[in-house]
């Protein structure tokens, strides 16, 4: 594989993203992340799924155990917009290791920095680019925004920086 | 227009087995003729070669991000010519 930067890396997961949020025909936030997962596309039937656990290890895992469907573990007791940002990172794993995935050669561009990569797409299929951009008149608290899209404030400007520095 | 025609592609791919199977096959013209590339452009993404369409579509956001910028280096007008169209420069009619 080629070396790629770190800003094409973050345009192929901002559109990857994007594809699944308008396969979904979702128009307007906050993006149903666990809906998506339990109800996925046909290409994704055997590599997505949720089971919650309990635990005070992590607060989720993305393993496909052998010939079996891939499922994300995800702890009982996180707060809901937690639960959305875990659910939504290690969703990138699961497609990574699809069949479809693995046909398209995605682990190739973003296995050497998987963590980076998940919690980037975490935020880009939490908020969306053309969402964020088309609430531009709306109140611009990290709040309001955390509100809109139903996301931590810390994820929120996280959110609006990475959209920021892509502009530069 | 390019870039927009880049990124429906690329989002088609990850939920269209069709874009992949395509690309596995050589027949990546197919699926270019159904976006809005500019011809010159869709030309140059066919021949492209890859090996994978993750590193196909990294070869082709190069090559459509350095045509947009070269465009918009073309659009720049030159620092001898101002940032005033010629009819209002102050040069053209001498008042008095």
């Amino acid at each position: 594989m080629i070396p790629i930067t770190r800003k094409e890396r973050e345009w192929f997961l901002d559109t990857i993203a994007l594809g699944l949020v308008e396969y979904m025909g979702i128009a307007e936030p906050p993006v149903p992340v666990e809906e998506l997962l339990n109800h996925p596309p046909e290409l994704y039937q055997d590599d997505f799924g949720v089971v919650d656990m309990r635990s005070n290890l992590w607060d989720a895992t993305f393993a496909r155990p052998l010939t079996q469907r891939g499922n994300i573990f995800v702890r009982l007791d996180l707060e809901p917009n937690e639960r959305r940002y875990a659910l939504a990172r290690e969703m990138l794993s699961a497609l990574l290791t699809s069949r479809h995935g693995r046909a398209m050669g995605l682990a190739d561009v973003f296995l050497p920095e998987l963590r980076d990569s998940a919690d980037y797409f975490a935020r880009a299929i939490l908020m969306p680019s053309n969402f964020v951009h088309n609430r531009n008149g709306s109140d611009q608290k990290p709040e309001a925004i955390a509100d809109d899209f139903q996301v931590t404030p810390s994820m929120a400007c996280e959110r609006c920086e990475d959209l920021h520095r892509h502009l530069s | 227009m390019s870039m927009k025609a880049l990124n429906h592609l690329v989002a088609r791919s990850i939920v269209d087995p069709s874009v992949v199977i395509s690309f596995n096959d050589g027949r990546i013209s197919d699926v270019l003729s159904e976006c809005e590339f500019a011809p010159e452009m869709r030309a140059n993404l066919a021949q492209l070669e890859a090996s994978s369409f993750a590193e196909y579509a990294m070869y082709a956001y190069r090559i459509v991000k350095a045509a947009e910028e070269a465009e918009v280096s073309i659009k720049m007008p030159s620092p001898l010519e101002g940032l005033l169209p010629r009819d209002s420069r102050a040069d053209q009619e001498q008042v008095a």
